[in-house]
């Protein structure tokens, strides 16, 4: 038994050693540099000055990160709820037995597969154009304006739409996966007592599937709050604040942003926690509003 | 035996690991050039040859390039390594490292990167590296810079970091591009200098039918910056974006100006657009002007496939001006690490590329002013090289509305909605903008 520890310790080691030296460390060090002031994220710690929580008044008393978190809240909320509600109806439809489900999974699933800087060029360039986009086309078709569907009052929409495009087969596949593991028995059980396929959705799938909605919500915060890449697509020269994310306020902060030279890593840390605690917070209320979720069948 | 054998095997393990964290080996000459550290060869700051060699044989340099493979510049930094190699021995290894270098530059530096060279905004270099670049005064004496550079970015540099500590590489001038077959068929027949004679000549335009200015939303920022520096001079700029204050001053007729530009029809049909549809259109003849820096006029050429015939003023003199002959001007600019220990070599490398035969490579191909300003300027360019001669005080790219980093995307987003017209007066975009005060 002795023997066991020992050999348990030494395989361990590398794997706990990778752990503190790449997660523990930098999230210890984030953590402690958000109550200092500190200019740039390399500083020595001599270099550092104590600041209490003079990071958090900074950029809670911040008009843009308000709006940033104001934007990124609109996203977790609104684009979460069309995207999962989405892609559980895809997933539902696609595992119903309809003809051509590999072509139906496969064409939902393709935005993942396409790069995200050619999917948000496409949305930009030839959906949203305001001359020749197919929006106009179609807006024009029945008698209407164009619309500038990029303009400062709809350009936040028109990015978490493209967004919620580009995520829906992402989470269509995790709930196909969830539905596939549900036995066929409890499906033709309902339909013998008479049971219709909307009944069975909301008794069978949807209690039964808890468990993978809790994940997709947990993934879906994660996928939220490092929202970056498609900000950055649709503010391709500098941040703007009808697209303004806290990971790219957190980015400008610490590196500087277009025409700005100052740059405030303990700010940026300080940004990081936040988004951290807020992960957490979702993280423990999903798991508190899905709890005894994890059936066995 | 077992036991012998698995504590060996996790030993191994554990050293693997560490040995992938550790730092670079001592590298060997037959080594990957693209991992030698910047000082892994004899450091060489003798200009003098070793005997029966070339001037910089076994020298390195590493150089962190702001561009990115494929592109213009980067091909013709390649080939001037190259050429800098078979004339002096020293190699050149080059980082293509794309535009957002400048985000983890300041971090290496600090970190005492291996890197001898590095290209960014000559303000960052001026501004943000001074700490960790090399004084270059005296190498630049020695090759008589100041008699082929542009006096403007020198003394800017020299201003910003105390001494000079960037070489130029990419000059940049701004200001009213247009399209002067536009301006032919329209009668505009003078470049317009005051704001009168700016609406006259965008009634023309758009009397014949073509949009008058271009403006992308990306940009309005910059476009109104024109203005508001006219009425008030960057220095007032950066103090009202820095305490709020706009209402009641010559602010509200600046942004009054934009709103008349704008009920008058003369920005471009949809304008302001999502970058780069409203520039593009001055290569579809649908527009004819934009205000932007010169490589709108590479970037809509390249885009549109057309080659317009382009010219460029200053932006219109305003009535009770304060500063109406402020124009653009900036540089992306070559650096050199404090730490380097080749720097004699790297500043040598670095004139090679930006003057006489590769410097005007750099021009051609990457349609750019000229950094060496005994060198033509591109056609399309032609004039730029004396602007940049003639400029005294360069005005910034938007410097004095980013003094408040807070609200600089408020403000930007402020401006997008200027030339939306979201605003009825003047009066009212400069209540909004004290609103964020």
């Amino acid at each position: 038994m002795r023997k066991n520890k020992a050999m348990i310790f030494w395989f361990c080691l590398p794997a706990l050693l990778s752990l503190v030296i790449m997660f523990v460390y930098p999230v210890t060090r984030t953590v402690i540099m958000s109550f200092f002031q500190v200019e740039s994220v390399t500083a020595t710690t001599a270099d550092w000055s104590f600041y209490g929580l003079g990071n958090y008044t900074k950029i809670f008393g911040s008009a843009s990160f308000m709006t940033s978190m104001r934007n990124m809240l609109l996203i977790w909320i609104v684009g979460g709820v069309i995207t999962l509600a989405l892609a559980m109806l895809m997933a539902v439809v696609v595992t119903s037995g309809i003809r051509g489900k590999k072509f139906f999974r496969a064409a939902i699933y393709m935005p993942n597969i396409i790069s995200a800087v050619a999917l948000a060029t496409m949305w930009i360039q030839y959906i949203f154009n305001y001359d020749y986009g197919l929006l106009n086309e179609i807006v024009q078709l029945f008698g209407g304006d164009k619309v500038k569907w990029l303009g400062t009052d709809l350009k936040f929409w028109a990015m978490t739409g493209s967004f919620i495009f580009g995520s829906v087969g992402y989470y269509m596949l995790i709930y196909i996966s969830g539905i596939e593991g549900i036995p066929q028995d409890l499906y033709e059980a309902a339909t013998i007592d008479g049971a219709g396929k909307g009944r069975q959705f909301f008794d069978i799938t949807l209690p039964l599937l808890k468990g993978v909605i809790k994940t997709s919500i947990t993934f879906w915060s994660i996928n939220t709050t490092t929202f970056f890449l498609w900000t950055k697509m649709f503010s391709p020269i500098d941040t703007e604040s009808s697209t303004i994310v806290p990971v790219i306020y957190l980015y400008d902060m610490v590196f500087g942003g277009k025409g700005i030279t100052t740059r405030d890593a303990g700010a940026g840390a300080a940004v990081g926690v936040v988004l951290t605690l807020i992960i957490i917070a979702v993280y423990l209320v999903t798991e508190q509003l899905f709890k005894g979720s994890d059936l066995e069948y | 035996m077992k036991k012998i054998l698995s504590v060996l095997l996790a030993a191994v393990m554990v050293l693997t690991m560490l040995a992938g964290c550790s730092s670079k080996p001592e590298p060997t000459p037959d080594s990957d050039p693209s991992n030698t550290p910047a000082n892994s060869t004899t450091p060489s700051n003798s200009s003098e040859p070793t005997p029966g060699g070339k001037q910089y044989d076994g020298v390195t340099l590493t150089m962190w390039s702001m561009w990115s493979t494929g592109e213009p510049q980067a091909n013709v930094i390649t080939e001037a390594a190259k050429a800098f190699e078979e004339k002096t021995g020293a190699k050149v290894n080059i980082e293509f490292k794309g535009r957002d270098v400048n985000k983890v530059l300041a971090a290496s530096l600090e970190a005492g990167e291996k890197f001898d060279i590095f290209e960014d905004d000559y303000k960052r270099i001026g501004t943000v590296y001074q700490d960790f670049t090399y004084d270059l005064t005296d190498m630049a004496k020695a090759v008589n810079y100041d008699s082929f550079s542009y006096k403007c970015f020198t003394d800017q540099s020299i201003a910003w970091a105390g001494y000079l500590n960037a070489i130029t590489e990419q000059p940049n001038v701004g200001g009213i591009f247009y399209d002067k077959d536009a301006f032919s068929k329209a009668g505009v027949t003078a470049e317009p200098k005051t704001w009168a004679e700016f609406l006259d000549a965008c009634q023309k335009l758009k009397d014949a039918g073509i949009g008058p200015l271009a403006q992308d939303s990306a940009y309005a920022d910059f476009a109104f910056y024109h203005t508001l520096v006219r009425y008030l001079g960057e220095d007032k700029i950066a103090e009202l974006d820095q305490n709020g204050g706009w209402s009641g001053t010559a602010a509200e007729q600046a942004a009054q100006d934009i709103i008349d530009l704008r009920n008058k029809g003369f920005l471009a049909d949809g304008a302001p657009d999502e970058y780069p549809s409203s520039q593009n259109k001055i290569g579809f003849g649908q527009a004819a002007m934009v205000i932007c820096a010169d490589y709108v006029t590479a970037e809509v050429n390249g885009t549109t496939g057309t080659q317009v015939n382009w010219g460029l003023f200053n932006y219109p003199a305003v009535d009770g001006g304060v500063d109406n002959g402020a124009a653009y001007m900036g540089a992306n600019s070559l650096a050199i690490t404090k730490y380097s220990e080749n720097a004699q070599a790297a500043f040598d490398f670095i004139i090679f590329l930006t003057t006489g035969e590769m410097g005007q490579k750099l021009a051609d191909e990457a349609h750019q002013i000229p950094a060496d300003s005994r060198n033509t300027a591109p056609a399309d360019l032609t004039g730029t090289i004396e602007t940049l001669q003639a400029a005294q005080s360069p005005m910034t790219w938007c410097a004095s509305l980013s003094v408040n980093a807070d609200l600089k995307d408020s403000i930007k987003s402020l401006c997008v909605e200027l030339f939306e017209g979201k605003y009825a007066t003047g009066a009212d975009f400069c209540a909004a903008l004290d609103a964020l005060y």
